[in-house]
């Protein structure tokens, strides 16, 4: 009567035991450790109505010792999982050892669980993952091949940043930050439209790859931010090419370069050419022949060469010609 | 007196963390610029204590907790003290209760030990 008893819980046990094994290769998520445990039921009920409430070690082996060495690793290990040392047929010791001793082993070792482990990540795995995945992929359009198309078609570019963390909440304030990105050579603009672009955005234009860079994040949801970014764009765009009454008011320390015409630079030259024109009791030379003749060009050239890129030794030995030629001064 | 048996976790003081030690809970509230760390430290210890309560005298060793995006997963290592059905019912019954509770997957990954893994008698 008793083993009856035994028997069929015996029967309902293991196939308790059997379910859960199955569920594991189904990649559930709701299963313990099983490889420890199995052979426990066995034990547990012709024990039970034993004294002790300890259960026999003497089960069966861990799994290790029943893996084939080609096995299919990604059905042993499908998900990221904690590491379980009944799985993983490698005899690996980790910790500190005791003085004239070894790291300890693996079965109870907290430190390898600790760790994260990419034991579901193995090569084949990755493939596995890469084929399922490659029926949700799209090929890259062939008409965009190059980047200078990519540019002339989608001249605007817009970068987002998501964040992932571990926790109870996705939210992260940092997600609605927008950055538009062109480069304004795209963009229809004039020298004036241009120039005065250039005045109103400030830092945000970099000379040296032509590009205009807006962020936003005053608002708090990142559709908002890109739509602000580009309604920003737009008004700039416009107001750039507007003129108001007061630009005309531009003075010398308002412009962006050097411009030659109207400068005390050529004031001051022709000036001196005229003096020494009259000095030398020329005829009346008019101020645009002077204007137009080659010494002058030269000297212009050079006073904005100098003005514009800095002083090297090109500039200043050009500058140092012209001016000979000008007063010239032999040698 | 070189009786006090006691586990790794417990012979390493804190110092040996990143040395001899790993961390018991692992998630990015920690990092630099990421929020959320006081909130996770709440629910470890809440965790901690809970497991503390549902399996008394069957822990065999610390419980650690990962966080991998929404899911908490915790690893404990157990001594062969219950029968499986209990063991089974204890399971379910606080993946369900805790994510019930903080409205995310929490999943439990167990171990069984015949002893308690001693590391050294102090």
């Amino acid at each position: 009567m008793v083993m009856a008893v035994a028997a069929g819980r015996w029967a309902a046990l293991s196939q308790a035991a059997a379910a859960p094994r199955l569920r594991a290769a189904a990649l559930s998520s709701a299963v313990p450790a099983v490889s420890g445990r199995e052979g426990q039921p066995r034990e547990a009920s012709t024990r039970r109505r034993g004294r002790t409430p300890q259960f026999v070690r003497s089960q069966a082996p861990p799994r290790t010792e029943r893996m084939a060495v080609d096995q299919d690793w990604t059905s042993v290990y499908p998900t990221a999982a904690a590491f379980k040392p009944a799985s993983v047929p490698l005899p690996i010791r980790m910790g500190y050892p005791v003085k004239r001793g070894v790291p300890p082993s693996k079965e109870g070792n907290l430190e390898l669980i600790k760790i994260p482990n990419f034991l579901h990540l193995t090569p084949p795995a990755i493939k596995k993952h890469c084929a399922a995945l490659k029926d949700f992929c799209t090929e890259w359009p062939s008409a965009l091949d190059s980047d200078e198309k990519c540019e002339q078609h989608f001249p605007i570019e817009t970068e987002t940043t998501d964040y992932v963390s571990a926790g109870t909440s996705i939210r992260n304030p940092k997600a609605r930050v927008v950055t538009l990105r062109v480069k304004l050579s795209k963009l229809n603009l004039d020298e004036h439209a241009k120039k005065k672009l250039i005045k109103l955005v400030g830092e945000r234009y970099c000379k040296d790859t032509d590009i205009l860079t807006i962020t936003t994040d005053r608002c708090p949801l990142r559709r908002q931010n890109y739509d602000y970014g580009i309604h920003l764009l737009t008004v700039l765009y416009h107001e750039s090419w507007k003129t108001e009454m007061w630009e005309s008011e531009k003075s010398e320390e308002d412009m962006e370069e050097y411009i030659w015409e109207n400068s005390r630079s050529q004031k001051n030259a022709l000036d001196t050419l005229l003096r020494i024109k009259a000095s030398e009791n020329v005829s009346n030379v008019t101020e645009e022949e002077l204007l137009a003749s080659d010494l002058v060009n030269d000297y212009r050239n050079s006073v904005i060469a100098l003005k514009n890129e800095g002083e090297t030794e090109n500039n200043m030995s050009r500058y140092k010609e012209s001016v000979k030629k000008l007063l010239n001064v032999k040698a | 007196r070189g009786d006090k048996a006691v586990t790794y976790e417990m012979a390493h003081p804190p110092h040996y963390i990143a040395h001899r030690k790993g961390w018991l809970s692992l998630h990015t509230g920690n990092l630099d610029g990421e929020a959320g760390a006081a909130e996770r430290a709440v629910e470890d210890a809440f965790l901690r204590r809970f497991l503390a309560g549902t399996f008394p005298g069957v822990l065999a060793d610390a419980a650690v907790l990962k966080r991998r995006a929404n899911l908490v997963v915790v690893c404990a290592v157990l001594a062969r003290v219950l029968p499986p059905a209990k063991l089974y019912f204890l399971v379910g019954y606080t993946e369900t209760l805790l994510s019930h509770f903080y409205k995310c997957p929490v999943r439990l990954e167990l171990q069984t030990v015949p002893n308690k893994v001693i590391y050294k008698y102090l």
